[in-house]
């Protein structure tokens, strides 16, 4: 149904890709998605859901129904069709509402985090857990920051055995590309595991590195730091509550002439409130390691 | 950001709430909801006979950049507009057969072993 345009592209499609940036507030996402293309706002006008309703102070603002959410959008062009979309997703939990959407399809996701501040990470690392997306963790290196073992902080935010958890400087380049590369190794890693590919493992074990090297870069470490983190009280158990995704929609299939509709592929996953999100987006099935219990 | 105590510009948000663009529509008159990475093209049609003058202001805006494959997000970002309200201005143009959703990958499909392996290239060639 397609009326080809003459764009100069050819028969080739885009193929575009989304990755989810997240992390508490101050972890560096901005910084994170600037390193490596070019940052552009995106906002989106959205109604409040029941879950930012007791968060977000409506004193004085009366009726207010609707609130205005602007994120982190870098987008990264590799040679002629492949486009990587990188979204910069507000941590909290009343903004789940956006990351139902976003990670609908979503190609994996990065969990940006500040050691002194792990606790930020908790509800992205669970939400993402339940959400089956493939995530992995960076751990920001600030400045002045105590400096941890990868293999800490994977202990401290309780990961999964083949969760990479890695090192990164969000500030430069070469090591915001390798945290962009191990999450697609970890992404292609788990597909094999779940025999839905064909390729030969390259990388499940890439768990550890650290992209960083020990340079312990001097310079600014970036004007978020100066915010504190006030709004960042969710926590563990904070990940039960409030996911009503407001838009009823987000993940509605396409109107493409293909015909192949959404397919909840894998039934094997269990059932949590999570996997019925808008549209019943596919839920990959490599969950549920063993003694992890989700929130 | 807002500096200072005064709030000018842009600073002060919008002079028309952003839903007063779609005459106070939310939801897309299709039904269907875009993914935020679907890629819209405008068709040959729009592109070569179609006049624009029935088409508002942010209709036409956004019908020119589709002149090109562009995703949701590309347009939402490139005119400044909420991604709720985009939605509903390109499921219009969609109605009127002035733009389509390109075949492609669906979005919620896995991509294929072969696909990541491209991504993977196109990184480490950065």
């Amino acid at each position: 149904m397609d009326s080809a345009p003459s764009d100069g592209s050819g028969d080739i499609p885009l193929a575009p890709f989304k990755i989810l940036i997240a992390g508490g507030l101050g972890a560096g996402k901005t910084t994170l998605v600037g390193a490596i293309s070019e940052v552009r706002p995106l906002h989106t006008e959205e109604a409040l859901t029941q879950a930012s309703v007791g968060t977000d102070d409506l004193t004085g603002v009366g009726r207010k129904t609707t609130t205005t959410v602007a994120m982190d959008f870098g987008r990264l062009t590799m040679g002629t069709h492949l486009v990587l979309y990188l979204f910069g997703t507000p941590g909290q939990e009343r903004f789940w509402f956006m990351w139902d959407e976003l990670s609908f399809g979503a190609l994996g996701a990065v969990v940006l985090a500040d050691t002194r501040r792990l606790g930020d990470s908790f509800p992205s690392v669970d939400y993402f857990e339940r959400r089956g997306l493939p995530f992995i963790v960076a751990i920001n290196c600030f400045d002045g920051a105590p400096r941890y073992d990868a293999e800490d902080v994977r202990i401290a935010l309780d990961l999964g055995p083949r969760v990479p958890a890695i090192l990164c400087d969000a500030r430069k380049r070469h090591s915001v590309k390798q945290v962009l590369i191990t999450l697609v190794e970890h992404v292609l890693a788990s597909k094999v595991k779940n025999g839905s590919g064909s390729a030969p493992d390259p990388a499940d074990s890439k768990s550890t590195t650290d992209p960083v090297g020990s340079e312990p870069a001097t310079g600014s470490a970036g004007s978020e730091r100066a915010i504190d983190a006030t709004d960042s009280g969710t926590i563990r158990e904070a990940a039960d509550s409030g996911t009503t995704p407001d838009l009823t929609n987000s993940a509605a299939p396409q109107p493409t002439s293909s015909g192949s509709a959404p397919h909840p592929a894998d039934s094997e996953t269990a059932p949590d409130p999570l996997s019925s999100a808008p549209g019943g987006a596919p839920v990959p099935a490599r969950r549920q390691w063993p003694g992890q219990e989700l929130g | 950001m807002p500096t200072g105590d005064k709030w000018v510009d842009r600073n002060a948000g919008p002079v028309v709430r952003p839903y007063a663009l779609t005459g106070g529509r939310t939801e897309p008159a299709s039904g269907a909801v875009l993914d935020v990475i679907t890629v819209i093209v405008a068709t040959t049609w729009a592109q070569e006979t179609d006049d624009w003058l029935d088409l508002s202001p942010e209709h036409r805006r956004i019908l020119g950049l589709c002149r090109r494959p562009v995703t949701v997000a590309d347009v939402a970002s490139t005119t400044a507009l909420p991604l709720g309200v985009v939605r509903v201005l390109l499921a219009d143009l969609i109605m009127q057969g002035r733009i389509t959703a390109r075949a492609g990958r669906p979005v919620g499909e896995e991509p294929s072993a072969a696909l990541l392996k491209e991504v993977l290239h196109g990184l480490r060639a950065l």
